[in-house]
This record gives C-alpha cells, sequence and structure tokens, in this order.
C-alpha cells in the first residue's frame, strides 16, 4: 500500500504533471489524483488506444512489445506505461 | 438341419425382450437335474452355457427317458409335446438368467421363435446392406483432370562411345550452365498473388456492459463505466504485482520525463544561413573587389576613352572594347583607325583581333544567339555589321593560351576585321547612336511595329537609339527572304567557310549600303532632345503572339520613360528623376519590373507599372554616378561606378542607405562602363569589367560573398525593399487601422511585421 502511494506521489510531484491514473488491464483505474468523471473518461479511451497501439506493435513483429506510448497535444502531453497486468497514465503539461 | 443352424446364439437384447413377454406359446420351462443333464449332454455352464444356450435333443432320445423313468423323468410335464413333436430333434435352451423361471427351457415348436428368427435374418440383412448405384455428380471428371498420364511412350536413348574408343579413358569435365545460352530452364519462384489476403475485419473490444434492463422490453439501455468495488480494489492495491510494476514503471517514466524534445528534423547548422558551399572555405577568402588583370594597348587603347565594354557570351576570358576619342570633335586628325579592340586573359598587353569600323563606335553587341555577329553604332549614326566567325578558333586558341610562334608571319600580326555591312547613309541616325540592342531571341517586331513571337529563335533584329529623337528598328535578314531565313542563314554560313583573314565574309552581303531600318519610332514628342539617349531592351520579354508585353526603358537625360513599340510614338510612361544626363539603365538579371538606373548625382531603382516613382532613389553623392550595373548572381548587389574613378558596391539586404563596400579611386579616370561575367561554368570565378577613361580596361574578380547569395535571397529582396517600397502608403493605412484592434494575438503578430516593414521603408525614405 505504502509503496503504491508513495509512487504516485513521487510521480505527482515531478513538474508539470496534472494527475496520475493506475488502471488494471481491463482497464478499470485502480488508483487516481484525478477526480471520478475524468478518471474514467481516461482510462477507458486510453486503453482503448494502449489495446491498440499493442497490436499494431506486435503485428508488425510478434516477438516486439509495446514499451512506452507518448500522446502530445496542444495542450498538454499523456504518457502512458503499459506492463503486462497494469498501466500507468500521466498527464502533464510539458511547458510548465 | 439347416433351419436350426440358422439359428444363432441369442443375444442379450433378445433375451431381454423375451423377459419382457412371460411365457410365449412356444416354448416351455423346463427343470433338468444333473442326472437328467449328464445323460444328455447338456450340463449347465458346462456343456451350455451363457454364450452357446442351445442344444439339440434327439427326440427318441427324450422318448426313451421317458419310458425309462416315467415319472421321475425330467421330461415327463412336457412328454406329450415331444411325442407330437414332427421333427426328430428338439431344442433345449440354456436359461441362466431364469428369464422363465427355470434352468431351461425347452423349444416345443417346430419352427423355432418367429421373432428371434426374423430378428437374426433382419440383423443379416442390415449387416450386409447392398450397394447403392452410384450416381456420377462430376468427379470422375476431375479425377481424370488429375490424373497424370503418359502422353506419349517414353522416350529411350542409349548412348554410346565409338567401337575404337572403348576401354580408353575418359577425360570428364565440368561445364557451368550458365555458359552456354540455354544451358539450362529454370523454373523460377515467383509471389503468387493469389495468397495474399487482407485482413479486413478486426474484432475489438470495447468496455460498456449494460446494467439497467426493463423486464418486458428494452426501451432502453444506459451503459455506465465498469468498476471495482472497495474490497477488490484494496485487494489489488495490496498485491504484490501492482507494487513490482509501480517500481519497474517508475524508473522508466521519470528518465523520459526529463528527456526534452527535440526537433531531430531541423539543422542548426544550415539555419544559420551561411553560404551554400560551407565547406569550401578556405583560410584566405578575400572580401573585396580584387584586380584580376588589367588590359590596355599602347598602340590602340591608350588614351582613348572606352565607350563600350562587353565580354564576349561564349569564350571565357575574351573581352571586346569599343574606344573612341575622348575629345568630341567631330574631325580629328587623328590618324588612328576606329577599332573595337579584343583582348583576351592571356595576353593582357596584346590585343587578339580588331574590328574596323568606319567610325567611332559609341556602342556594340554580341548577338545573343550566334557571338559571332556583332551590331555597332557609330558616330555618325550608321549601323554596322561584322561577322568573325572566321577568327572564332583564332581567339579560342589564344585564349586557351596558345603561344603564339615568331616564326609565323600570319600570326604576328594582329587580325583585323572589316564590317561586313553598313546601313545605308540616308536612312541612318542623323546624329551618333547612343545604344544598339539586339531584340531577344524569342520575339521580332514587324514592319508595322508589333511584336510577334519568333519562330527561328534567333536575334535578327536590331534597335538604335540616338539623340534625334529616333528608335529605328533593324532587321538583319533579307527583306524579300524573310520567310526562308533559315535556309538563306544556312547557305551564307557555307559560304563562309574558305575565307582567309583579310576578305569580308558574305554573310550581309544584302545588307551592305542599302541597309534600311524596319521601322522606326520618332520620339521627338516629349520634350527630352538631348544629348544622350540610352535604350536597353531587357533580356526577357514576355512573348505573347497578339498581345504585346514589350516595353523598353529609354533614359533620356532627366526623363525615365518606357513605352512599348505598338502604341506607336507615345511613350507610356515620364518620369523626371535624375537631374542629368542618365547614363545607365538596366533590368534586374532577377526581376523582370525592376530596372535600375544612373545619372547625375545618384541612381534609382524603378519597378514597372509603379507610376509613382522610383522605388529606391539614393541621396545625392558628392561625384556623379556614371555607370552602373546589377550583380548577375545576387539580387540585392549591383556595383554603381563614379566619375572619380570609384566604384561604389551596393548591398540591398545589408545596408538600404549607403553602400557596402567603396572601392575609392580605382583608376584615375572616369568610369564609363561595368559589365560583370560569371563564369559559373568553367571556374569560381566572377568577374567584373570596369573601363575608364584612359583606354585600360580592368577586370576584377568578384568575392564569394558578393555572388553567392543567402538563402531565400529572391524572395527577401522582393519582400524587404521592393514589396515593402511599394506598398508604404497601402502600408500606413493599414498600421493605423490595425492599431486599433491590437489585442488579439494574431494581431499583434501582424502588427509586429508590419512595423518591421515600416522600419525599412523608412530607412529608404531617409535617403531621398
Amino acid at each position: 500500500m505504502a509503496e503504491v502511494e508513495e509512487t504516485l506521489k513521487r510521480i505527482q510531484s515531478q513538474k508539470g504533471v496534472q494527475g496520475v491514473i493506475i488502471v488494471n488491464s481491463e482497464g478499470i483505474p485502480i488508483k487516481t489524483t484525478l477526480d471520478n468523471s475524468s478518471t474514467v473518461q481516461y482510462a477507458g479511451l486510453i486503453h482503448q488506444l494502449v489495446m491498440k497501439a499493442r497490436s499494431t506493435v506486435r503485428d508488425i513483429d510478434p516477438q516486439n512489445d509495446l514499451t512506452f506510448l507518448r500522446v502530445r497535444s496542444k495542450k498538454n502531453e499523456i504518457m502512458i506505461a503499459p506492463d503486462k497486468d497494469y498501466f500507468l497514465i500521466v498527464i502533464q503539461n510539458p511547458s510548465d | 438341419r439347416p433351419r436350426h443352424q440358422l439359428i444363432r446364439p441369442k443375444n442379450k437384447n433378445a433375451s431381454e425382450k423375451y423377459s419382457k413377454q412371460h411365457y410365449p406359446k412356444d416354448i416351455s420351462p423346463l427343470v433338468l437335474t444333473s442326472a437328467t443333464q449328464e445323460l444328455f449332454g447338456c450340463c449347465a455352464d458346462r456343456d451350455v452355457t451363457r454364450e452357446s444356450p442351445h442344444k439339440l435333443l434327439k427326440k427318441e432320445d427324450i422318448i426313451q427317458d421317458i419310458k425309462r423313468r416315467a415319472a421321475v423323468s425330467d421330461f415327463s410335464p412336457v412328454k406329450q409335446i415331444v411325442l407330437e413333436y414332427p421333427d426328430e430333434e428338439l431344442l433345449l435352451v440354456f436359461d441362466r438368467d431364469f428369464t422363465y423361471g427355470q434352468s431351461f427351457y425347452l423349444v416345443i415348436t417346430p419352427e423355432p421363435p418367429q421373432a428371434a428368427v426374423s430378428e437374426v435374418v433382419e440383423l443379416e440383412r442390415i449387416k450386409t446392406p447392398e450397394p447403392k448405384q452410384w450416381i456420377s455428380l462430376g468427379s470422375e471428371l476431375e479425377i481424370e483432370e488429375e490424373t497424370v498420364k503418359e502422353t506419349r511412350d517414353k522416350l529411350r536413348y542409349r548412348f554410346s562411345r565409338v567401337r575404337r574408343k572403348f576401354g580408353a579413358p575418359v577425360c570428364f569435365s565440368d561445364r557451368n550452365t550458365a555458359d552456354a545460352k540455354d544451358g539450362h530452364l529454370e523454373c523460377a519462384a515467383y509471389p503468387d498473388s493469389r495468397f495474399s489476403i487482407k485482413q479486413l475485419q478486426r474484432d475489438c473490444g470495447i468496455q460498456a456492459v449494460p446494467t439497467l434492463q426493463s423486464s418486458t422490453k428494452n426501451i432502453f439501455t444506459q451503459y455506465k463505466p465498469r468498476d471495482l468495488s472497495d474490497q477488490e480494489r484494496e485487494s489489488i492495491v495490496q498485491s504484490e504485482n501492482l507494487k513490482n510494476f509501480c517500481s519497474s514503471v517508475t524508473s522508466r517514466l521519470v528518465t523520459i520525463h526529463n528527456e526534452q524534445i527535440t526537433n531531430v528534423f531541423f539543422d542548426d547548422w544550415k539555419d544559420l544561413g551561411t553560404s551554400p558551399e560551407a565547406d569550401d572555405w578556405s583560410g584566405k577568402v578575400s572580401e573585396g573587389l580584387t584586380l584580376h588583370q588589367a588590359f590596355t594597348d599602347q598602340v590602340y587603347t591608350k588614351d582613348r576613352r572606352i565607350s563600350c565594354v562587353n565580354w564576349h557570351p561564349a569564350l571565357y576570358g575574351v573581352i571586346a572594347v569599343a574606344l573612341t576619342e575622348k575629345k568630341e570633335q567631330p574631325f580629328t586628325f587623328d590618324a588612328r583607325p576606329s577599332l573595337i579592340v579584343f583582348f583576351c586573359f592571356s595576353d593582357p598587353f596584346n590585343p587578339q583581333l580588331l574590328l574596323e569600323c568606319p567610325d567611332d563606335i559609341f556602342a556594340f553587341e554580341f548577338c545573343p544567339s550566334d557571338p559571332n555577329i556583332i551590331v555597332g553604332g557609330c558616330v555618325n549614326g550608321q549601323i554596322v555589321l561584322w561577322d568573325i566567325s572566321a577568327h572564332v578558333t583564332h581567339l579560342q586558341w589564344t585564349q586557351s593560351g596558345g603561344k603564339k610562334d615568331l616564326t609565323d608571319i600570319k600570326e604576328s600580326k594582329t587580325p583585323v576585321v572589316r564590317y561586313c555591312a553598313v546601313s545605308a547613309v540616308e536612312s541612318s541616325h542623323k546624329t551618333r547612336i547612343t545604344d544598339v540592342q539586339w531584340l531577344p531571341p524569342t520575339f521580332e517586331v514587324t514592319r508595322m511595329g508589333v511584336p510577334v513571337e519568333n519562330k527561328f529563335n534567333t536575334s535578327v533584329q536590331v534597335v538604335s537609339c540616338s539623340p534625334d529623337g529616333t528608335l529605328m528598328f533593324w532587321d538583319v535578314r533579307l527583306p524579300r527572304l524573310l520567310s526562308q531565313h533559315a535556309a538563306e542563314r544556312k547557305q551564307t554560313s557555307d559560304e563562309k567557310a574558305h575565307l582567309t583573314p583579310y576578305s569580308v565574309p558574305d554573310t550581309f552581303k544584302h545588307l551592305d549600303r542599302t541597309w534600311k531600318p524596319l521601322f522606326r519610332v520618332l520620339m521627338s514628342q516629349c520634350e527630352c532632345e538631348r544629348e544622350c539617349l540610352f535604350l536597353k531592351s531587357s533580356d526577357r520579354l514576355l512573348t505573347c503572339p497578339g498581345v504585346n508585353l514589350a516595353s523598353m526603358p529609354a533614359g533620356i537625360n532627366d526623363v525615365l520613360f518606357c513605352f512599348s513599340p505598338v502604341s506607336g510614338t507615345k511613350p507610356l510612361h515620364c518620369f523626371n528623376a535624375h537631374h542629368w544626363l542618365v547614363n545607365s539603365v538596366q533590368r534586374s538579371p532577377f526581376f523582370r519590373d525592376i530596372i535600375l538606373s544612373t545619372g547625375g548625382w545618384n541612381f534609382a531603382i524603378w519597378k514597372e507599372g509603379v507610376m509613382d516613382g522610383p522605388l529606391i532613389f539614393s541621396h545625392s553623392s558628392e561625384q556623379v554616378c556614371t555607370a552602373g550595373c546589377w550583380s548577375l548572381s545576387r539580387p540585392a548587389v549591383f556595383y554603381i561606378g563614379k566619375d572619380d574613378g570609384s566604384i561604389d558596391v551596393w548591398d540591398l539586404l545589408e545596408k538600404t542607405s549607403e553602400p557596402s563596400q567603396v572601392y575609392a579611386h580605382v583608376t584615375n579616370a572616369k568610369i564609363t562602363c561595368i559589365k560583370p561575367w560569371s563564369t559559373a561554368r568553367e571556374s569560381r570565378q566572377h568577374l567584373l569589367a570596369v573601363t575608364d577613361d584612359d583606354g585600360v580596361v580592368r577586370v576584377f574578380e568578384i568575392p564569394k560573398s558578393l555572388y553567392v547569395p543567402s538563402r531565400n535571397e529572391v524572395r527577401q529582396i522582393f519582400f524587404l525593399v521592393f514589396f515593402s517600397a511599394f506598398n508604404y502608403k497601402n502600408l500606413k493605412s493599414t498600421f493605423n487601422a490595425v492599431h486599433t484592434q491590437s489585442n488579439c494575438q494574431t494581431q499583434e503578430h501582424n502588427i509586429k511585421w508590419k512595423l518591421m516593414q515600416l522600419f525599412i521603408v523608412h530607412d529608404l525614405m531617409c535617403c531621398m
């Protein structure tokens, strides 16, 4: 418990980070620093994106796998670190 | 008894069937004692078993047994039946399961039970069904197709050597199949397109689970995102798996988070704006004009004013100058003939070719489509034509540095070429010709003055102007054979083949002394009958058959105006800009409508179509500007020659109010002509020829900074200087309008740009 909390705190304290979400492999949020509605929205949408990205990578080379996904937009940046069972979503504002 | 032998051991199913029906009429349960069993050889579990419960008993034996043992006999209950039995044998069945209550039963009807027989027969029938008639569905055709059959007999070959070689040693060698042309046939593998299947459909899952369902029918379905209960969450959070995940991911994330994203496609070095050949810089780079060579000749050029200089368009290092007397006296006792002198880089002190002129030449030009034809305008108003094709080889030879052989008498003297044709005196200009220009090869002018497309793509017409107020168009072709121009030319060129250096080529024999202008334009309407009249036609005139787009700016005295031949004699525009003589007018080689003019104490840059005045007008310098020309490779650079022999190099991108470089006192005399030459093909030299009043031609080497254009220089110059200067008035009004709405961010950007433009224009305005 303490480790997870500590992780979240550590990431949250980085420069420009707006929110951190931990999601399980089905897209259900486990831990979050954002409000509920945003969390749910992010989790659902990003989960689909990660699945798509992962299948893309693996289709091209079945021995390859997705390690990191980064989506830059005009206003902020979303960084996703996928894993076997969970993935971590970090929303940050890079110009800060 | 075949009937009995048909009977097979009854299976369990049959006996089960019987158990359902108690005591069928045709059997009779029987108890047999062991003695009887011994007697008849049907001991239970020994002679008759479950598997083979049947035993045939002879009727006689049974009857004997009954007789012998009478009432004790087991068969006594069935005595009557046995006696009445028709057959000789009876069937005894061992009933192990006591289905009929006893351990044995006797089949008392002669025929075996119908059910058993029928079943047995039916079983047999089922077991061996008859094959159905085969219906052809086409499969035999397919098989027929696929079978491999021999189409012909196998061929047999028998190889043997001649008999005498039998037993002799054999020599085998290898041969590559690729050596012989048809050494082998192969069937190459190729990717078959039938096997590439594209995946057009894909399954993907969406996370949405309906939560509410009405019982009767589904009126609406509401979706709610899946969520975990608190306990589940707790358990996951506590799990080891999540802890590992967190630790592994955090390190990765933090390092990536700290990276700065750079644009990998951006080349900082290139963007610095250095010259394109960044790798070509040697240690010593001269920043200014360096003197490359100076040409002068004691005999011919000394103390004479050079009125015109031209580079040979085809040969590198050959320069021609026209010389006139310094003092403008119509009659001079100077016995020196009028000449155009050709110099070559390899020999700066001896001219290579001399062109004899009827009189002093003020202006001459090489024909753009044929550099062997030269037209010149004389002091007396006549037009002169030369053809130097006979001497081109000589020029080339000397240009390549061939040493003169002193023993060869023929080569020791400089060849002199006499003019091929000169115009008729009465139809030429009345006073001196100040400028001649070839019309570009793309168009020509008819007798009526209408410019039409030139089908032959050779320059055939010349324009000349003179202070007598006329502009004359000359055509070098035979007047009546204009249509057969090409053929004519070819013929005349063939005739030139065998000529000695001192005879006159026949090229323009048809014109000699009878040459009349094609048509003439009178310019005397405008109040500009003054001394010098210069005419320069542009290198690139638009050609549109039927539509006149040709215009030639002519600078007169203090007036600069443009006119077009079709409109006849009326000039299109008239500007009074220079306060004195306009001595050079030139279009920019990069922009069709930008013209540089020098005259008096300033120079001006004009844009065609702008009626208000020049775009840029320099402030008056102390010296009279006597010559000006654009740089051939950089749109922002031009050179101005002065009265005191100095050269100003202007770079509009660097400074707009003063020259970027000043070379004072390059010569002691007035600079009369500046002409650049770019030899980009052969060497990296860019040269500038500067001529003066003393008969010396100086050739300068232009430094890289002045001939290598910066990136987008054309665009920069266009927008920064010409466009903004042109738009100054519009700019001011828009600036005021925009200034009032300065809150919007995009407007801000626009304002900044406009401010910048304004500053530049302001700079320029200060010059005026």
